[in-house]
């Protein structure tokens, strides 16, 4: 077929126009799969703040936070909660950004194994902050609700009830508990993939190493 | 991590890297999905790289890894491949000797081969690089007749293309 035989004398013809990777440039592309990972883990770290923050303002925006009425001492509770669980989160952001930025300037296959340890650590650290932070926040409010005595609006509403204290509490209990399930869940599906997938490319290194 | 190791490798890799380069050119379509297929095609040799026993020629292993990965990334993402910036691509490729009749017989060779399917584009590929059927048979690891035969399918495929 002369169209075949063209493009095979036009093909020969293309190597000197190929790209040209130094030996620096491949090695480096050796060890550059974890730095995606690690870049995602960052993105999804940023998207969750971003979206507990919109959650935030549509909520007061539509008035959500009413029923708590004008409660000084609730209102102070909920300020520094909201506080501290955004500064955790913004270290954590700091964090991970850290850690993308050092793995991709990362040049050794060491340095990269340690660095993927790091960053492991860094998630679990983070996951487990955060759920704590949750089910403090959740059980102080819900005992300031039942027997902080405050001027809250759900309060009074709780004591109209028929409901007795204990089974209130049990309700409670158990919303905290199926927070604190899909958080963890929610966590588990966001990071626990990556950084699974991360510990795979530790055990590859590793498997090397031998 | 074993260095000396390490180094043979990117030593290898950088001597023939001409032959991953191309295998991105006959899978990818611009330069962001060449670089990432480069990068997916290098990490593959490196994993598999402590298997490679030096009983096949450096290149020939390279040659059946490199397809194997451009073949399984091409089927997971055939949806995403673009073909339209592939003129552009030829064009610039020999653009030298500009000859417009044989110009634009090449770019409608090379759009024909954009519509291989996977395994017809390894086969040209290997074709291409003037391989003899023993080592196209060999990097494709199906037997020497069964080479033959799809090789000729695939002209008479090229040719239909070519002459609808």
């Amino acid at each position: 077929m002369d169209e075949l035989e063209l493009l095979k004398k036009d093909w020969k013809k293309q190597d000197d126009k190929l790209p040209k990777l130094s030996y620096d440039e491949i090695y480096k592309m050796m060890l550059k799969k974890s730095s995606s990972l690690v870049k995602w883990i960052f993105m999804i770290s940023v998207g969750e703040f971003l979206i507990l923050f919109l959650l935030e303002v549509i909520g007061r925006v539509n008035g959500a936070y009413e029923m708590f009425g004008e409660d000084i001492i609730y209102k102070n509770i909920s300020i520094v909660s909201n506080v501290i669980s955004y500064s955790v989160i913004l270290f954590f952001m700091v964090k991970f950004y850290m850690n993308y930025k050092t793995i991709q300037t990362t040049d050794s296959a060491k340095e990269l194994m340690k660095n993927i340890l790091k960053t492991r650590r860094t998630v679990k650290y983070y996951v487990i902050t955060n759920l704590s932070i949750l089910t403090i926040a959740l059980t102080i409010a819900f005992g300031y609700v039942l027997f902080g005595g405050g001027d809250l609006q759900v309060t009074k509403e709780l004591a109209d009830t028929e409901m007795s204290k204990y089974a209130i509490m049990t309700v409670f209990f158990i919303f905290i508990i199926i927070t604190i399930f899909i958080a963890g869940l929610i966590y588990f599906l966001l990071y626990g993939l990556l950084t699974r997938k991360l510990k795979k490319n530790y055990k590859e290194l590793k498997k090397m190493d031998l | 991590m074993n260095k000396d190791l390490e180094h043979s490798f990117v030593t290898l890799l950088e001597k023939n890297q001409n032959i991953v380069h191309k295998v991105c050119r006959i899978y990818t379509s611009d330069s962001d999905s060449h670089n990432d297929l480069f990068q997916e095609i290098t990490i593959q040799l490196w994993k598999a790289y402590p298997k490679f026993r030096g009983d096949a020629k450096f290149s020939t292993w390279m040659y059946r890894v490199a397809l194997n990965t451009a073949i399984t990334l091409y089927r997971k993402s055939k949806k995403n491949i673009k073909t339209s910036d592939y003129d552009a691509l030829s064009f610039k490729i020999s653009a030298e000797e500009y000859d417009y009749e044989v110009e634009q017989r090449l770019k409608l060779m090379y759009e024909a081969v954009k519509k291989l399917n996977d395994i017809e584009k390894a086969l040209v590929f290997l074709y291409l690089e003037d391989k003899s059927y023993r080592e196209i048979s060999e990097t494709m690891g199906i037997s020497e007749v069964n080479a033959r035969v799809k090789m000729n399918r695939v002209k008479t495929k090229l040719k239909k293309i070519l002459n609808p």
